[in-house]
C-alpha cells in the first residue's frame, strides 16, 4: 500500500488530493484540501502553501506527513498571468467652455441663454439683454435670491451658476423661477461676459438640448463647421441632469486619443496592431498570427512599458533573463474607466475608453523540477512532476458521474482559462489562454472606479442587495427578505454585498442594477470570450460546434453565475456544458490533484 | 458621593448659572477654558437675527414621508442661545434647515424634556418624524442623525465633538438627514477630530450639560415648536 498526494499549484489556490493505493486496485481517496497559493504560481515560494495544504489534508485523514510515500505535483507550466489597464482616450476642456457636472440638487427647470455676469456687477447690466448670473461662495442663498429678485424687474436674468450647494434654496426664494446649476467648485474660472447656456432637466430625466449638437447650434447660432466642433462637447454631456455650455472664442472640448503604442505578435505569421484600435481589432490581429511565440510592445510607449514590466516581474520570479520571457497569449477587453476631465471646473468625470489586457507567460519545466527538488529536500519525501496540467484535469474531470470520453474540459481559474479535449485513443489536445478571474476583478474595479481590489473581488464573488429599511433588504432578483433584528446603521439605505460573513456596504453611487450589469458584463467578456476561444483552439475541426460535451472545472466554475453564463453561451453552439463534480463529491475543485493521483495508478 | 450631594451640587451650579449674565465667567473652571476660544469661523450669515422658539402644544407623530423632525434639547434656543464655540443657535438652525430644504424635503421642530442625552433626543425625533429620520441637537452643538428602527444608543451619524462642528457641518448634517429620509445612501459628513478638544472644553461642556439637564422634566411630553427669527 502507498499513501500518495496529488498537489495542484494554481494561480489562486493550492489543492491536494490524498489517496491510498493498493497494488492493482483503484486508489481510495481519503481527503482533499484547498489553501491559497503562496507566491506566484511556479515559483519557489509555493512550497509553503503546499506544505500547509498537505498538513490540512493529512490531518483530515488522520495521517502524519512522515507516512506519505509520494507527492505528485502538476507541471504548472505556462500559466502565469498578469493583468493591466491602459486608458486610450482623454477628454480635455480648454478655456472652460463646458460645465457638465451633475449636482445632485440643481434648481429650477428648463433651458436658459444669456451672457455671464458676476452677481456683484448686476448694476452694470444693460436692460433688455439676457444674463446668466455667476455667484461665488461669499454669497449665501438669501443674498443671491434677494439680488436676483431685486434686479429681475430691470434686467432679464435667465439663469444662475453657483459655487455653493444652494440651487434649490435660491429657487425656492425667487419670484420668477430660473434654472440654476450649483456646486461649481472652480467658479473663478467661469469666463465672464461670454454667451452661455444652461439646462436643467426634471428629476429622473436627462438634458436634451445641450447634449444634442444641433441643440447647441440652435442656441448659439452656430455655422455647420462650428457645429461639427461641438460634437465632443455634446457627447460628454449625454446622460447628465444639468449642464452649462459657454461659448468662448478659443475654447474647445476635445477628445484626445492617447498614443498607446503598437503590439507586435510574433507567431506563424507576424502581425502588428495599434492598441488604440481597441480590443476587437487586437484580438482579430492576434488570431491572424496563428500559434504565438511571443508578443512585444512598441518600446517607449505605454503598451511597451506594460509588456516590459510583465517580463521583468516574471523574469525575477522565475529567476530568468527578462528578455527570455515569452508572452504566449493575450486577452484584450474594451472597457470604460471614469477619469476626471482635464480642465473641468466642477470636478467632472468622463468615461474614457480603455483596454484591459491579460497576458500569459511561458514558464519552463526546469523551474517546476527545481520546486520539486526543493520540496523533496524540505519534506524528506519523494516529489515528482506528474504531467501536463490539462491532461491531469481531464483524468480528474472524468471522475464526474455521467461523463465519458470523448470529453472536453474548460478549466476556469484565477489567472488563466485552459481547455483540453480527449478522444478515445488520442493524446489530449490542450491550450492555455490568458484572462480569467483576476481579469474580471480588474474590469469591475476600473469600471466602477474602485481603488484596490478588495471591493471588486467581493462584488465578483457574491450577489448584491439593497437595504430598504433596517428590517428588510431587496435582493438583486427583486425578492424581499425580512429580519427580526434591525440591521447595522452603516448598512442603512445602501447597496450591499451579501458576503457570507455579513453584508458589506458599498461606497458607490451607482444604482444596484448598474453595478450588477458591470459585474455580469465583465464575466461575459472574459469567460465567454475565452471559453469560445479555447474550445475552438482544441476542437479537432477548429469549430466549437464539433465538441459535444464540456465539463467546467476550476475555482471560477464555483462562481454563482459564471457557469450559467458559459453554459448559456455554449448552448448557442449546441454544446452541452455543465459544472463538474469531481469524484462525485468535490464539485468543480480538485480535478488536477485527483488526476495526478489517478495517473500514477496507470504506471507500473 | 450619593444622589443627594450630587443633586445639591447640580442645583448650586444651575442657580449660579441662571443668575449670571454670561455663562463662561462665573466659575473658575469655565474661566480657565474661556481664554482658549476655538477657531470659530465667523458666521457668514450672522446678521444678528435672534431665534425665537415658542412651544405650541404636545408634538404629534408625523405621517408625511417628506419631513425630517429636528428635536431640540431642553435649553436650546432658550436659556442657552449659542453653541460651545459661540455659534448663534439661530445660525445653527438656519443651516440645518437649509440643508434639508436644498434636498427638497420639509422640516418640523419639537423639544424633548425627558432627557438631555442627544442620542435619545435624536431617537425621539426619528420616532416623531414621518420619514423615520430625525436630528437631535444639544445646546452645546452635539448632534445626532437617527432612524426610528435603530436602538437609541446606535445612530446613523454622530457628531460628538461639539467644539469642531461649524456651520458648514450643520448644513451637511441637514443635507444628509434629508438624503437618508429619501432612502439615499449619502457619504457620512466628514468629522474632524481633535484630541485637545476634550481637555480644552471638558469643564465648559459639563456646565452646558448641567444647565441643560436642569431643565429636564421627566413628566413632560415632547412639545411642538414654532421657530421664528426676529
Amino acid at each position: 500500500m502507498a499513501l500518495i498526494a496529488g498537489v495542484d499549484i494554481g494561480n489562486a489556490t493550492t489543492e491536494v488530493a490524498l489517496a491510498e493505493v493498493h497494488d492493482g486496485a483503484t486508489p481510495r481517496f481519503l481527503s482533499a484540501s484547498t489553501i491559497p497559493t503562496t507566491g506566484i504560481k511556479g515559483t519557489p515560494q509555493n512550497t509553503q502553501g503546499v506544505f500547509q495544504a498537505l498538513t490540512v489534508a493529512l490531518e483530515k485523514a488522520g495521517h502524519e506527513i512522515g507516512e506519505l510515500d509520494l507527492i505528485r505535483i502538476n507541471e504548472a507550466a505556462p500559466v502565469i498571468g498578469d493583468v493591466a489597464m491602459e486608458t486610450i482616450s482623454e477628454t480635455i476642456i480648454t478655456e472652460s467652455t463646458m460645465i457638465g457636472h451633475n449636482p445632485a440638487t440643481p434648481g429650477g427647470l428648463g433651458v436658459a441663454v444669456g451672457t455671464t455676469i458676476r452677481i456683484d456687477d448686476l448694476e452694470l447690466a444693460r436692460a433688455g439683454e439676457s444674463y446668466i448670473v455667476v455667484a461665488d461662495r461669499t454669497h449665501g442663498f438669501r443674498a443671491v435670491a434677494e439680488l436676483i429678485n431685486a434686479y429681475a424687474g430691470r434686467v432679464r436674468i435667465a439663469g444662475a451658476i453657483l459655487q455653493l450647494d444652494d440651487g434649490v434654496l435660491v429657487t425656492n426664494r425667487l419670484e420668477r423661477k430660473i434654472p440654476i446649476i450649483d456646486e461649481v467648485k472652480l467658479i473663478d474660472k467661469v469666463p465672464i461676459g461670454m454667451p452661455a447656456a444652461i439646462e436643467v432637466a426634471e428629476a429622473g430625466r436627462v438634458i436634451e438640448t445641450l447634449s444634442n449638437p444641433y441643440g447647441i447650434a440652435t442656441l448659439f447660432e452656430l455655422s455647420p463647421s462650428e457645429t461639427a466642433s461641438v460634437v465632443p462637447m455634446a457627447r460628454a454631456l449625454v446622460g447628465n441632469r444639468s449642464a452649462v455650455v459657454i461659448k468662448t472664442p478659443a475654447g474647445d472640448v476635445t477628445e484626445r486619443h492617447i498614443p498607446a503604442g503598437t503590439l507586435h505578435f510574433i507567431g506563424e505569421r507576424n502581425a502588428d496592431v495599434d492598441v488604440e484600435a481597441g480590443a476587437d481589432e487586437i484580438m482579430r490581429v492576434g488570431a491572424q498570427a496563428g500559434l504565438l511565440q511571443d508578443i512585444k510592445g512598441e518600446p517607449g510607449t505605454n503598451i511597451g512599458g506594460m509588456m516590459e514590466k510583465v517580463r521583468v516581474t516574471m523574469g525575477q520570479l522565475t529567476d530568468r533573463d527578462p528578455s527570455g520571457v515569452e508572452i504566449t497569449d493575450l486577452l484584450a477587453v474594451d472597457t470604460q474607466v471614469p477619469q476626471s476631465v482635464t480642465g473641468g471646473l466642477a470636478g467632472e468625470f468622463s468615461l474614457e475608453a480603455a483596454v484591459g489586457i491579460a497576458v500569459m507567460v511561458k514558464a519552463d519545466r526546469l523551474q517546476m523540477q527545481r520546486i520539486a527538488d526543493d520540496m523533496t529536500k524540505q519534506f524528506g519525501i519523494r516529489v515528482e512532476i506528474g504531467g501536463v496540467e490539462a491532461d491531469m484535469a481531464i483524468r480528474g474531470a472524468l471522475t464526474t458521474p455521467g461523463t465519458s470520453t470523448p470529453i472536453a474540459i474548460l478549466d476556469m481559474g484565477a489567472g488563466s482559462t485552459d481547455a483540453s479535449v480527449l478522444r478515445d485513443g488520442d493524446r489530449a489536445a490542450s491550450i492555455h489562454l490568458a484572462g480569467a478571474g483576476n481579469m474580471v476583478t480588474l474590469l469591475i474595479a476600473s469600471e466602477l472606479g474602485l481603488e484596490g481590489t478588495d471591493f471588486a473581488e467581493n462584488i465578483k464573488r457574491y450577489p448584491l442587495a439593497r437595504v430598504e429599511t433596517l428590517f428588510n433588504i431587496r435582493h438583486e432578483d427583486g425578492t424581499a427578505q425580512f429580519f427580526d433584528e434591525p440591521l447595522a446603521p452603516e448598512l442603512y439605505a445602501r447597496t450591499v454585498i451579501l458576503h457570507p460573513e455579513g453584508m458589506i456596504p458599498l461606497p458607490l453611487r451607482q444604482p444596484l442594477e448598474v453595478i450588477r450589469q458591470v459585474r455580469i458584463r465583465a464575466k461575459e467578456r472574459v469567460f465567454v470570450t475565452n471559453a469560445l476561444r479555447a474550445l475552438a483552439a482544441v476542437s479537432p475541426t477548429r469549430n466549437v460546434r464539433d465538441i459535444a460535451h464540456v465539463v467546467l472545472v476550476g475555482g471560477s466554475a464555483l462562481d454563482f453565475e459564471i457557469p450559467q453564463l458559459v453554459t448559456k453561451a455554449l448552448g448557442e453552439y449546441r454544446v452541452v456544458a455543465g459544472r463538474a463534480n469531481i469524484r462525485g463529491t468535490q464539485g468543480p475543485r480538485n480535478a488536477v490533484a485527483t488526476g495526478l493521483v489517478l495517473s500514477w495508478e496507470g504506471r507500473p | 458621593m450619593d444622589e443627594k450631594t450630587l443633586r445639591s451640587i447640580i442645583e448650586q451650579v444651575v442657580s449660579e448659572f441662571t443668575g449670571a449674565p454670561a455663562p463662561a465667567t462665573s466659575t473658575p473652571a469655565a474661566a480657565a477654558t474661556a481664554v482658549a476660544p476655538a477657531a470659530a469661523p465667523a458666521a457668514p450669515l450672522g446678521d444678528g437675527e435672534e431665534l425665537v422658539v415658542t412651544e405650541a402644544g404636545p408634538a404629534e407623530r408625523g405621517t408625511n414621508p417628506r419631513e425630517v423632525v429636528i428635536a431640540l434639547a431642553p435649553a436650546f434656543g432658550g436659556v442657552i442661545n449659542k453653541t460651545i464655540i459661540d455659534l448663534p443657535h439661530a445660525d445653527v438652525v438656519r443651516e440645518v434647515c437649509a440643508g434639508i430644504e436644498e434636498e427638497g424635503l420639509s422640516y418640523r421642530f419639537i423639544r424633548i424634556f425627558r432627557t438631555a442625552d442627544v442620542g435619545f433626543i435624536a431617537h425621539d425625533a426619528a420616532e416623531y418624524s414621518g420619514s423615520g429620520v430625525g436630528i437631535g441637537i444639544q445646546s452645546r452643538g452635539t448632534t445626532v442623525i437617527h432612524q426610528k428602527d435603530l436602538p437609541p444608543l446606535s445612530n446613523l451619524e454622530l457628531f460628538s465633538q461639539a467644539p469642531l462642528i461649524d456651520l458648514e457641518t450643520f448644513r451637511a448634517i441637514g443635507k444628509n438627514a434629508a438624503r437618508y429620509a429619501k432612502g439615499e445612501s449619502p457619504d457620512p459628513v466628514p468629522v474632524r477630530n481633535d484630541q485637545m478638544a476634550r481637555p480644552k472644553y471638558q469643564a465648559i461642556a459639563a456646565l452646558f450639560h448641567l444647565k441643560e439637564a436642569g431643565l429636564c422634566d421627566l413628566s413632560k411630553k415632547p412639545q411642538a415648536l414654532r421657530v421664528e427669527y426676529r
